[in-house]
């Protein structure tokens, strides 16, 4: 049998969880000119929510997912209050030092509530998916190449479509310009925050039935979504995207065909070599042909 | 819905009653009696400290047993614990932390065979008994005479695979699943080893990183090779947990006989029916013998929740190391030692301990079979060589 078809569905699959973390990097990222290290607990703290309001609390799983975006709102907010604002006029070092901090705070702050035993959150569908044509579609994984699809092209309208989202982008590129404009960057950076939690906790609820809800699973989906932020281009949506995508299809193949111990050696090798050779990645400009 | 936040609360509740239990159980004791403490490595944090929790739980419940009987050397015994973190760096830290402190006489290593690998420089040079869990063979051939193993060590387990894969199930094409650390690395050389004598063949040797996220590369190959059966040495209950529903995933049927995590609490929870059917070697088995029933009904009674060879070891490691520095009649480390090697027949949760030269305290494993998530027992294999 043709294992190809098997294998780049599976790398899409994989590839749209690094996309989705990576879109919140690189908003906060445009936003605040910051990495928030934190990005992978959204994904870890939004997949115990919904194990708290699904399993535990046995509430419908549509309300359960609502509820835990919900709380991924509130926590992007609080995080933008707590972590970015106080230091929003320091350099870009101690806002970072303190995203790593905050993330630190999130892991053992949930595994003191929850402790350290991993959990089962059910998938959205009862039937785990469907073989066609001898390539099995896991419907998680459909379903998170879908969302995924869904918010590329949502957040395509709303950056080029709405004033809002005009305004996100103006922010974004000059914060002084945009508030002599009118524009309210404080309440702009805070949607980023809030946005870029949702996004990732999107991606933390999708994933979840696949991987299981673990205190570490938020730092291993972020780690490869940096590189994929890298590889696509950091700042850039669309270099994000690509850059989740690629990461998962080469992983997936690289463990098929040259090694399956070696395959996250594999992913961050191609990250070397963009670093080397492109470091503004797939999509980033050179930040010389910026000024 | 209640009985899982019940679950979460008693966890934690667990949690606290282990940090409370620590303390020595003084009533029958009279106050102000020094102790005889025993240090304890075990993971608090990372993706380990499930397995922690476990092995707190079991080494607390012997804690208690000891001091009711009376303590050791008719002083109460303490438990001083430290975090390894589930690292290497972690393990060698906590255990450097524990050997600082000169009252220590004995320690509790870990599970986890490449965290026992990082320590033994240390453990060396401390120069007291560490009782240990990781059942990579080599540990207990370094030359180090203060590692003692609690539990039978993997060329046991790989024997038991494979007799049990070739013997009973009549299968001799294999593939041999494993992760590339310490643990996986020793287990699968020690099954390849174990399935060439026995005339099988390795269709399949297939190592990976721990911490995965996908295994359809691994399925894909497995079932590209035409295997008749899996072995496996899983060192993770989720990569195990994973893998296990992409193999039912993308179809692959094969018989599966696993080394112990594929009869971890933590794994039949993960994995739930894609692990029916499962053969699984246990050092721990419920229905093996008296002692591993008692051990149960009191683990049970104990937290509410099933036990399994993460909590056995360390309540016979403590149980066991009491019972020897009663009998060395000293805490000189020298002489602890030669108590511990002076064990024989002695029975455990985890079965008969009769230590060799070596340090191996055990010399067979259970076959358990999976039966709709219920571990159920199949034999005993002991080896007396």
């Amino acid at each position: 049998m043709d294992l190809v078809p098997q294998l780049l569905f599976t790398g899409i699959g994989i590839g749209a969880v690094y996309a989705l973390v990576a879109l919140g990097f690189v908003l906060i990222f445009r936003a605040t000119n910051v990495v928030n290290f934190a990005q992978g607990e959204f994904s870890m703290v939004a997949a115990f929510l919904m194990v708290v309001f699904a399993v535990d609390l046995g509430w419908p799983y549509w309300l359960s997912f609502l509820a835990a975006l919900g709380g991924m709102a509130v926590l992007g907010a609080l995080f933008n209050l707590g972590v970015y604002y106080p230091l929003r006029h320091r350099s870009y070092l101690p806002v970072i030092i303190s995203t790593i901090g905050a993330s630190i705070l999130l892991a053992n702050t949930t595994l003191a509530l929850y402790g350290p035993q991993p959990q089962v959150l059910p998938g959205w569908f009862e039937t785990q998916g469907i073989l066609a044509g001898g390539v099995f579609f896991d419907s998680q994984y459909l379903l998170i190449i879908g969302v995924t699809a869904v918010l590329v092209a949502f957040q395509y309208w709303f950056f080029e479509h709405t004033l809002v989202g005009k305004k996100l982008q103006a922010t974004s590129q000059d914060k002084e310009m945009a508030s002599l404009l009118g524009i309210p960057v404080a309440g702009m950076i805070m949607l980023t925050f809030v946005y870029s939690a949702v996004l990732g906790g999107i991606a933390g609820i999708l994933v979840a039935p696949v991987l299981f809800v673990s205190i570490g699973m938020g730092s291993t989906i972020a780690l490869k979504a940096f590189a994929a932020t890298i590889i696509g281009g950091f700042g850039d949506v669309t270099g994000a995207i690509v850059g989740g995508l690629a990461l998962g299809v080469i992983e997936t193949f690289g463990a098929a065909y040259i090694s399956v111990p070696y395959k996250d050696a594999l992913g961050f090798l191609v990250l070397v070599v963009f670093l080397v050779v492109r470091p503004q990645g797939l999509f980033g400009e050179r930040v010389a042909e910026k000024a | 819905m209640n009985v899982t936040r019940r679950a979460v609360l008693r966890g934690a509740g667990l949690s606290m009653a282990g940090i409370a239990g620590l303390a020595p159980t003084r009533a029958a004791f009279a106050a102000g009696d020094a102790t005889v403490r025993v240090g304890m490595v075990l993971p608090v944090t990372g993706p380990g400290a499930d397995a922690g929790r476990f092995a707190l739980g079991g080494a607390k419940l012997a804690l208690d047993a000891v001091n009711k009987a009376g303590g050791v050397l008719g002083k109460p015994l303490e438990l001083v614990t430290e975090d390894d973190q589930t690292t290497n760096p972690g393990a060698v830290l906590a255990f450097s932390k524990l050997a600082s402190q000169p009252d220590i006489v004995a320690f509790l290593g870990s599970i986890r065979s490449t965290q026992n690998h990082a320590m033994a420089p240390d453990i060396l040079k401390a120069a007291k008994p560490v009782c240990f869990g990781g059942t990579d063979p080599t540990l207990t051939h370094l030359g180090n005479p203060w590692l003692f193993r609690f539990r039978p060590n993997d060329t046991y387990s790989a024997r038991v695979i494979a007799d049990y894969g070739i013997g009973t199930l009549g299968k001799k094409k294999w593939a041999v699943v494993h992760s590339t650390d310490a643990f996986g690395t020793s287990g699968a050389k020690a099954l390849t080893e174990a399935l060439g004598k026995a005339g099988a063949t390795v269709a399949l040797d297939q190592g990976y990183a721990n911490q995965s996220q996908d295994f359809t590369p691994v399925v894909l190959a497995i079932r590209q090779a035409g295997v008749e059966v899996i072995g496996s040495y899983f060192t993770f209950e989720n990569d195990l947990g994973i893998f296990a529903r992409q193999l039912r995933q993308l179809g692959v049927a094969v018989p599966w006989v696993g080394s112990p995590s594929i009869t971890n609490v933590t794994a039949l929870k993960l994995a739930g029916p894609a692990l029916y059917g499962t053969f699984g070697v246990a050092d721990y088995a419920e229905d093996a013998s008296d002692a591993s029933r008692a051990f149960s009904k009191l683990y049970r009674d104990a937290y509410k929740l099933e036990p399994d060879n993460q909590s056995s070891w360390t309540f016979d490691a403590v149980t066991v190391l009491a019972r020897a520095i009663n009998a060395a009649g000293k805490t000189e480390p020298g002489a602890i030692r030669e108590a511990l090697l002076a064990v024989k027949g002695v029975p455990g949760a985890e079965g008969t301990y009769s230590f060799d030269g070596n340090g191996d305290g055990l010399h067979g494993y259970n076959v358990v079979r999976n039966d709709k998530g219920k571990m159920s027992f199949a034999k005993r294999v002991d080896f007396q060589d």
